[in-house]
């Protein structure tokens, strides 16, 4: 029974249709997430490289 | 508040940073310079000094040494720069540092040793034999426990998307190392893999193609995530954007490996799962370049003045290019054309000298004045090497582009009486030699520009002092308990485990689906009833072509195009290769396909052929293997070979080394006599290697021939 379900496997049709809807369901959660974040957050991630904490050399 | 009370004092290790720097100049130094050697040696056959330095040998050198010791030291350089920053911690743990920069060290060292030795699986990018690998699994434990171990004492809640891309990389290549290396040792420097022909390529371009994904782009995508906005000093353009560019470049990178197999045996889904997902590919690509450069929006001026920005820019526009371009490579009809010829050569080296190379050397020029509290010694000389490596790309890529063009209308040119316009492939090669010359000149000006590189930092060095180590303070990271408000997505970024299991998964989908049918499905290898296993001294003599590296030159695949068939015989099927471990189709022609080689010439001219090309194809470019012609064959491993590929389903009768012993001297006695005929007088000639290279030669291809009839041409 498995081999046989297995066999259906080596169908394209099949595996191109549940590639794209798996990409098509990755793609718009993350986009979904990340654009119902609140701004000011993203503003203070974007800035996080900026921002190292080191302390000031002695000049 | 009481903020300052809480304020935690701590420092970052720049010296590992330093260290790695060093690293990635020297490698990249030596990793060109084996390049521009292999360069020359397809120009002038001469430098090809010694057997331990013919172009077989030599190619996956560069190769190893430019992706895993140059990039690879660059990749750990700005990684442990840019984590301790953004997680505001140090590194975890001082000695894994330095484990994994002296393991990484002295896994490279073992890559230059074995490589020129003959010691390779033939895998590309994936050369080297199982006690490295080890090692190589090792120090990227180590490697992956810092970093983790970071992490967790990390005073930053928030993971920037640059430690995604860190997180995604180790991951994914964990994953790719431990698959692709599944191999049965025979001895310390010799292995048999588990997958074999059509099954074994599948695996090898999923690896191959992903190597260059997660090795040579997705952690370089996450320094330029970092390092564009330092050098710019403006936060990335959209941060959004990068987080959907994060996760729509890992899922979609991992499927587009089987578009490195168009037209080959492989089954016709897996070719097109390929070009799909390759096609995909560019919108994440362009998305995340198109983000790089438009951080710099209206800061143009700056760029006009900077080199670290300029490189930067170059960098990031050469991403844009090798991305586009390599999703066109993918189309079968444009694929048919490009693939094994120059064009590829001259597309990988887009992507390596414009986005690898050029992003190091902006970062490099960014770091080390901070690593030494000076100024760069001279920001003249860093916008010479700027426009040297501009230049140098230039002059590599478009003489390749042209190369690949021309070798490939030649090789599918008809007359008007239908035949081949160019039968002798030696034609299409001595064509584009002048090609090779410019190739040889645009790669030789981009390795002195790294030269003038080297001085700089060597000179800024020398004005400054090591900050072995950079003070900072922050308040330690609070617990914030989970409310119901917070959500999936918020909870995911904060914790890194979430993080590298979801992205496992992610990639972990590609690779399952498209790689396990393959595996487990018996009706996509078709078997065909006259296929027999290697003798044993067929099996040696593959052996010493994988040794020798033929399969950098030359291909085993005859792909379904009239013009193929009409110069090499018939084309290939999957159902020949199923005794093939590992499978030897190659990925460049600069030699004739070598399918049907068995058979189509008598055992003399092989004989005199791999003693000297020139004396049967004069102007050939094929170094001479003379000592082949000297060297004893040796068989002491032969029959523990045997027993591996009968462990793994090859059907051998024999069962003790004195059959093995046997057989092979019965066949080497009888071509040593048939060479005799033809008029080769040599001592203990049955000895030699060269008669265990001329049985395989003679059998390839041969199995699904009629008997003795030898295909056209
Ligand atoms: C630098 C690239 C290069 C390498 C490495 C190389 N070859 Fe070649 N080979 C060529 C070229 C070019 C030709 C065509 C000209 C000629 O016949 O020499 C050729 C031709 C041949 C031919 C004749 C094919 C025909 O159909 O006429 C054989 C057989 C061959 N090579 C075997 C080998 C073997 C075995 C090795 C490894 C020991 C090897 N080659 C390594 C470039 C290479």
């Amino acid at each position: 029974m498995y081999k046989y379900i297995l066999e259906k496997l080596g169908d394209f049709d099949w595996m191109a249709l549940f590639a794209l809807l798996t990409f098509f369901f990755v793609f718009t959660l993350s986009a979904y997430l990340i654009f119902i974040k609140d701004k000011s957050e993203v503003a203070r991630l974007s800035n996080l490289p900026l921002d190292d904490c080191e302390d000031l050399l002695p000049q | 508040m009481s903020e300052k009370t809480t304020l935690e004092h701590f420092s970052y290790d720049n010296k590992i940073v330093r260290d790695f720097g060093i690293a990635t100049t020297i490698w990249g130094i030596v990793g060109m310079l084996v390049g521009l050697l292999a360069a020359l040696q397809l120009i002038w056959p001469d430098f090809n000094i010694t057997q331990y330095f013919t172009f077989g040998r030599i190619r996956p050198l560069h190769t190893n040494a430019v992706i895993f010791a140059f990039v690879g030291n660059g990749i750990f350089m700005g990684v442990y720069y840019s984590l301790q920053r953004l997680l505001k911690a140090r590194m975890w743990s001082d000695l894994l540092s330095k484990v994994h920069f002296w393991g990484w060290q002295a896994i490279i060292l073992a890559a230059a040793i074995t490589l020129p030795l003959g010691y390779t699986s033939s895998a590309e990018y994936a050369e080297l034999e199982w006690p490295i690998d080890l090692g190589i699994a090792l120090i990227w434990i180590v490697f992956g426990l810092n970093m983790f171990g970071t992490i967790f004492k990390r005073r930053e809640q928030h993971l920037y998307v640059a430690i995604w891309f860190y997180i995604g990389t180790w991951v994914t290549v964990t994953l790719l190392h431990v698959i692709k290396n599944l191999e049965i040792p025979v001895h310390m420097w010799n292995s048999i893999p588990v997958f074999a022909g059509v099954q074994d390529a599948l695996i090898q371009w999923w690896y191959g193609h992903n190597a260059v994904a997660f090795f040579l782009t997705t952690p370089y995508l996450g320094l330029m995530y970092y390092f564009l906005p330092k050098a710019a000093n403006r936060p990335v353009y959209s941060y959004r954007l990068s987080i959907v560019h994060f996760w729509a470049l890992i899922f979609i990178y991992i499927w587009a490996g089987p578009h490195h197999l168009l037209y080959t045996s492989l089954p016709d889904w897996a070719q097109s799962l390929g070009t799909v997902f390759s096609i995909m590919l560019i919108a994440p690509s362009w998305g995340g370049m198109l983000n790089g450069l438009l951080t710099l929006r209206g800061a143009w001026d700056k760029v006009r003045q900077d080199p670290i920005l300029k490189f930067m820019v170059v960098a990031i526009t050469a991403y844009g290019m090798a991305t586009l371009e390599g999703p066109l490579l993918s189309i079968k009809s444009i694929n048919a054309i490009s693939h094994y010829t120059d064009w590829t050569v001259a597309h990988v080296h887009v992507g390596t000298l414009g986005w690898n190379g050029m992003l190091t050397f902006g970062i490099l020029y960014w770091l080390w004045p901070k690593l030494y509290g000076t100024k760069l010694f001279s920001t003249r000389l860093a916008n010479t090497h700027f426009w040297m490596s501009t230049l140098g790309t230039i002059f590599y890529t478009v003489p390749l582009y042209w190369a690949g063009w021309t070798q490939s209308m030649m090789w599918k040119q008809f007359t008007a009486d239908g035949f081949l316009a160019y039968g002798n492939f030696l034609e299409t090669v001595t064509q584009i030699i002048p090609m090779y010359g410019l190739r040889s000149l645009g790669g030789a000006i981009y390795v002195l520009g790294v030269f003038l590189m080297a001085y700089n930092l060597i000179k800024t060095a020398r004005q400054g002092s090591l900050i072995r180590d950079t003070k900072a303070s922050a308040a330690p990271l609070q617990d914030i308990p989970m409310t119901d408000g917070v959500s999936w997505h918020r909870w995911i970024e904060r914790r890194p485990i979430q993080m590298l299991v979801a992205s496992a998964l992610v990639v972990l989908i590609g690779g399952i689906v498209e790689i396990f049918p393959m595996l487990v499905i018996d009706k996509n290898v078709p078997t065909i009833a006259s296929v027999q296993p290697y003798t044993p001294l067929e099996l040696e003599g593959r052996d010493l072509y994988i040794r020798e590296g033929c399969v950098s030159c030359h291909s085993q695949m005859i792909r379904p195009f009239r013009s193929e068939t009409e110069r090499y015989g018939e084309f290939s099927k999957s159902g020949e290769f199923v005794y093939d471990r590992p499978f030897l189709w190659g990925s460049k022609r600069t030699g004739p396909d070598l399918h049907r080689i068995g058979n189509k010439y008598p055992h003399s001219w092989h004989y005199n052929h791999m003693l000297d090309p020139e004396s049967m194809s004069p102007g050939s470019i094929m170094p001479s293997y003379e000592w082949m012609i000297d060297q004893d064959l040796d068989t002491e491993y032969t029959f523990a070979k045997i027993k591996v590929l009968k462990y793994l389903n090859t059907p051998y009768e024999f069962t003790a080394d004195e059959q093995v012993q046997k057989a092979i001297n019965a066949q080497a006695r009888r071509i040593a006599k048939e060479l005799n005929e033809q008029g080769i007088e040599q001592e203990n000639l049955e000895d030699k290697e060269i008669v265990a290279l001329i049985a395989y030669l003679q059998r390839m291809g041969t199995d699904i021939q009629a008997d003795g009839v030898v295909n056209n041409n």
